[in-house]
């Protein structure tokens, strides 16, 4: 798998590196500044840890946000997968049909898709809550899935699925052996991108949301009038410190016992 | 395979429920009139959509597309070699380096965006080290312009970029380049001839990615742009706050979506149908 | 297959969290409060809870317009919301907001009688105010040497670069007009315009429009003066004592965020309880001292610290506020000002 790289490349992908973690090390130090407003360094302090802790409503924010990115991206990660599997199966006509309308919610103001989702969901009298921000975070985290999976489906040959149904394999044989190895890079980075879209969307779940179902960002952007609160660098910390954690940790379960060869947790 | 075909009623009835009508709805509103209190109110005018056509929202969508071209050709200049890079390492080091490139992203967009501004204020960490190094001698104005929105932009859309092309370039047939370069090919003339034609659809759907999420931010413009550089989406946006006025707001909605559709189409067109084509049946 | 496993991992780990986290319920009953982050005490909220056994939720909006948009589509299940003066009037027009029942806030009593009674909601029917401001200059001394009295200073050159205004349109323009004398909710197209082309030759010293994070940029003297409301330049003086503010001799606009119960509220009563518990003199104190801003509750003046009375950025002076008007809904002319305010936030003509 290993092929030479030029070394200015890796060069070029530390210092890449640098650009995205130079403002995520500032976020992190601030975490332990004793000032509330993001001034300048005054001191030592783990006080925002401590009250993060006690803090009812944020705990309360990020455990509607990850409950909400979690089933979001799993459903849109199969609907998603779906939609890029069964494009080549329509005619013309509908397919391109289909591929514009997968691309709209991609392309639609945050603010009109939140808006028009609100008009839907009272004119059908369905309560706003935990539950309408997963149905719109579906909607747009299912095209970005469709459109990487799309991608990788767009470079690979038909041999191979040719080869399989001449051997005498079922459609589901030849989806499941074949085609699903094939796409499964797709749909991770794909399910990698709606994660993060469903964790980081402020505007549509701004409006489907009611009573008890405040994300975290809906939390973080009504504290911008009163200047967000350290509280919020010690959330991302810990958030950083645990993902990393866990990724570590599946990776240390997936190696046990299987002494000959390593396992990357992610299929590549 | 037929139930391959089956499949796709689901993802059209979600489309249709949670998108069409919807959206069908937005339509109606960019028809309507406004009342004065900021109402909607019913009726049929096409107002709203000749509003536009002011020479001042053209010139904001302009500038729009400018930025959002730029940002999307710097991202992929600064996202191609990376991705690269971590398609070609090893499998252990593919996992970590996609897994750095996406963490910084699950912290919060507002917060990551602050960062930006404490490094670059004039008092910030960039202009402190360039006086300390001695290039500077005066602190310089690095935020509230458009560099600064530039920079956040280009920022805050990198892993669109990285992760396609990624998932492209690992898909890539190696055996390819060892025959160019058996050929005796130099390998830029193996990167520009076969690696680039290979990760097309990765460079496309990144630069699609980019670009229209780019189009669609409307908080960076806001918060290191000083808010004196207004996008397309700003306005958008503003027809559904201080300005109140929805129908507008849903006509300038509806010509953006329209116009990014087009533009993507023919970006498609343009990087299917050149040189880049690569040989059917591979 | 073993491809699958880690896709299993990390779905289990997903929903561990996602189930650790599901919060029960408590059948007591639930007063839903939605309002501006950060926007009370969190102990005077406890304290409501534990004295009348209730639950609070209190889930935030960012500004006016959306609070707007989720009431007028009905069914957002709150019982108590803070709009801002202009927005009460909008509601009322509207029809979003249901009459108070002043049987149960007898605490009305206490509150200033120069907010009771005004303009965007006569006689107080669905509305009491909560907190005051004006937008006057803040400004900082250790970089402005001259007397600062007049919005003209703004546009003096000396400050080129380091002037910041609120992000607002009404507000803005709203200046504009109050310093060539106007109502800063003019109707008038040719004083609307007047006042627009007097802010364009001020654009080339603004250094931001910002509204949310102003008191950032002038706590860390990113700007040197601005237009920044009473209450915000009490927290910057706090943390920057060079910091020190004014109402211009043209007055400025004065703003009030205030307690509405929108119509369609399930608990309407218990939000009326919570006013009037709000309005008590102590509980007020308390709440105020925590919150910053100025408290409206004359009773209240004697439970406060002497820090804060002698705030005087938050008890603005009779004379000031004298000098202060309160923005009006400007109809079918917003088109007009929004028009100019994305003129003068473009660089664009």
């Amino acid at each position: 798998m290993k092929t030479k790289t030029h070394p200015l490349l890796g060069f070029h992908s530390l210092l890449m590196m640098v650009f995205i973690y130079v403002p995520i090390a500032f976020i992190i130090a601030y975490s332990f500044n004793s000032s509330r407003l993001a001034a300048d360094w005054s001191g030592f302090t783990l006080d925002w840890y401590a009250s993060l802790f006690k803090n009812r409503r944020v705990i309360e924010a990020l455990s509607n946000s990850l409950i909400v990115a979690a089933v979001s991206t799993v459903v849109s990660m199969i609907l998603g997968t779906m939609a890029a599997l069964s494009m080549k199966k329509l005619n013309r006509k509908l397919r391109a049909g289909m591929g514009g309308l997968l691309y709209l919610p991609i392309i639609i103001p945050d603010i009109i898709m939140g808006l028009s989702l609100l008009v839907l969901f009272t004119q059908f009298q369905v309560p706003m809550g935990k539950l309408t921000i997963i149905f719109a975070h579906i909607t747009f985290s299912m095209s970005y899935v469709y459109v990487v999976v799309s991608t990788r489906l767009a470079g690979m040959g038909k041999q191979l699925e040719e080869a399989a149904n001449d051997l005498g394999a079922s459609a589901w044989q030849t989806f499941r052996y074949v085609t699903f190895p094939q796409i499964m890079p797709g749909i991770v980075a794909g399910a990698l991108i709606a994660f993060t879209l469903s964790l980081d969307d402020f505007m549509v779940s701004f409006f489907v949301s009611g009573p008890s179902s405040t994300t975290l960002p809906i939390y973080i952007y009504g504290q911008v009038k009163r200047g967000i609160s350290p509280e919020i660098n010690a959330l991302c910390t810990i958030l950083i410190v645990v993902s990393v954690t866990l990724i570590l940790l599946a990776q240390y379960i997936l190696n046990r016992g299987k002494g000959q060869k390593k396992q990357s947790i992610l299929p590549f | 395979m037929r139930k391959l075909s089956l499949s796709v009623l689901p993802v059209m009835l979600w489309l249709g429920v949670f998108l069409v009508i919807p959206m069908l709805i937005v339509v109606g509103m960019s028809f309507m009139g406004r009342d004065q209190v900021g109402g909607v109110v019913a009726g049929f005018s096409l107002e709203a959509y000749a509003r536009f056509f002011d020479p001042l929202y053209l010139g904001i969508y302009w500038d729009t597309i400018v930025l959002s071209v730029l940002t999307t050709v710097i991202c992929l200049v600064l996202s191609y070699p990376l991705a690269y890079y971590i398609a070609n390492s090893g499998p252990k080091r593919q996992t970590w380096g996609l897994i750095l490139v996406t963490i910084p992203f699950w912290i919060n967009f507002l917060i990551r965006t602050y960062a930006w501004v404490l490094l670059l204020r004039t008092q910030g960490v960039v202009n402190n080290l360039l006086i300390d190094i001695g290039l500077i001698h005066e602190p310089l104005q690095l935020l509230y312009t458009r560099g600064a929105v530039l920079l956040g932009m280009v920022y805050t859309f990198i892993p669109f970029m990285v992760l396609p092309i990624y998932v492209a370039l690992e898909q890539m047939d190696k055996k390819l380049l060892e025959a160019a370069s058996d050929l005796g090919a130099s390998p830029w003339k193996a990167f520009w001839h076969i690696t680039v034609p290979q990760t097309r659809s990765g460079i496309m759907t990144g630069s699609v990615l980019v670009y229209v999420s780019t189009t669609g931010m409307f908080v960076v413009t806001d918060i290191l742009g000083g808010a004196k550089s207004a996008m397309i989406s700003n306005v958008i946006q503003a027809q559904f706050s201080g300005a109140r006025d929805w129908p507008f707001g849903s006509a300038l909605s509806i010509i953006f979506v329209i116009t990014s559709l087009i533009m993507i189409a023919l970006f498609n067109k343009a990087m299917t149908s050149r040189h880049l084509k690569v040989k059917e049946g591979r | 297959m073993k491809k699958m496993r880690w896709a299993g991992v990390l779905l289990a780990s997903m929903l561990v969290i996602s189930l650790l986290s599901g919060c029960g319920s408590s059948g007591k009953q639930t007063l839903n409060i939605y309002s501006w982050a950060d926007n009370f005490d969190a102990d005077v909220l406890a304290d409501f809870e534990k004295e009348y056994n209730v639950k609070i939720v209190y889930d935030v909006f960012a500004n006016n317009e959306d609070l707007l948009a989720k009431i007028k589509t009905g069914g957002s299940g709150y019982d108590l919301i803070q709009p801002s003066d202009y927005m009460v009037d909008t509601m009322i027009k509207e029809g979003l907001l249901a009459p108070l029942n002043m049987e149960n806030i007898p605490n009305f009593e206490n509150i200033d009688p120069a907010f009771k009674d005004p303009v965007f909601d006569p006689g107080n029917k669905y509305s009491i105010v909560y907190m005051t401001g004006v937008t006057g200059i803040a400004y900082n001394k250790k970089y402005i040497k001259d007397e600062i009295d007049s919005w003209e200073d703004l546009w003096n050159p000396a400050y080129k670069g380091k002037v910041l205004l609120l992000d607002d349109n009404r507000e803005v323009i709203g200046m504009a007009l109050k310093k060539a004398g106007k109502s800063n909710s003019s109707m008038d197209e040719a004083e609307i315009t007047a006042a627009v082309e007097d802010l364009k030759q001020l654009l080339p010293s603004v250094l931001a429009f910002d509204t949310d994070n102003i008191k950032n940029k002038m706590i860390q003297e990113e700007g040197w003066i601005g237009t920044v409301w009473s209450g915000d330049a009490s927290v910057i003086a706090k943390d920057n004592p060079d910091v020190a503010y004014v109402v211009p001799k043209e007055g400025g606009t004065i703003f009030a965020d205030n307690y509405a119960i929108p119509k369609d509220a399930k608990n309407k009563e218990l939000a009326e309880k919570f006013i009037n518990y709000m309005l008590e003199p102590e509980v007020s104190a308390k709440n105020y001292e925590s919150i910053g801003y100025s408290d409206p509750n004359i009773k209240a003046k004697e439970f406060h610290s002497d820090e804060y009375n002698a705030d005087t950025m938050i008890n603005l002076s009779a004379d000031e506020l004298s000098r202060t008007e309160w923005l009006s809904d400007v109809q079918d002319k917003l088109q007009l000002y929004d028009r100019f305010w994305t003129e003068l936030k473009s660089g664009r003509e």
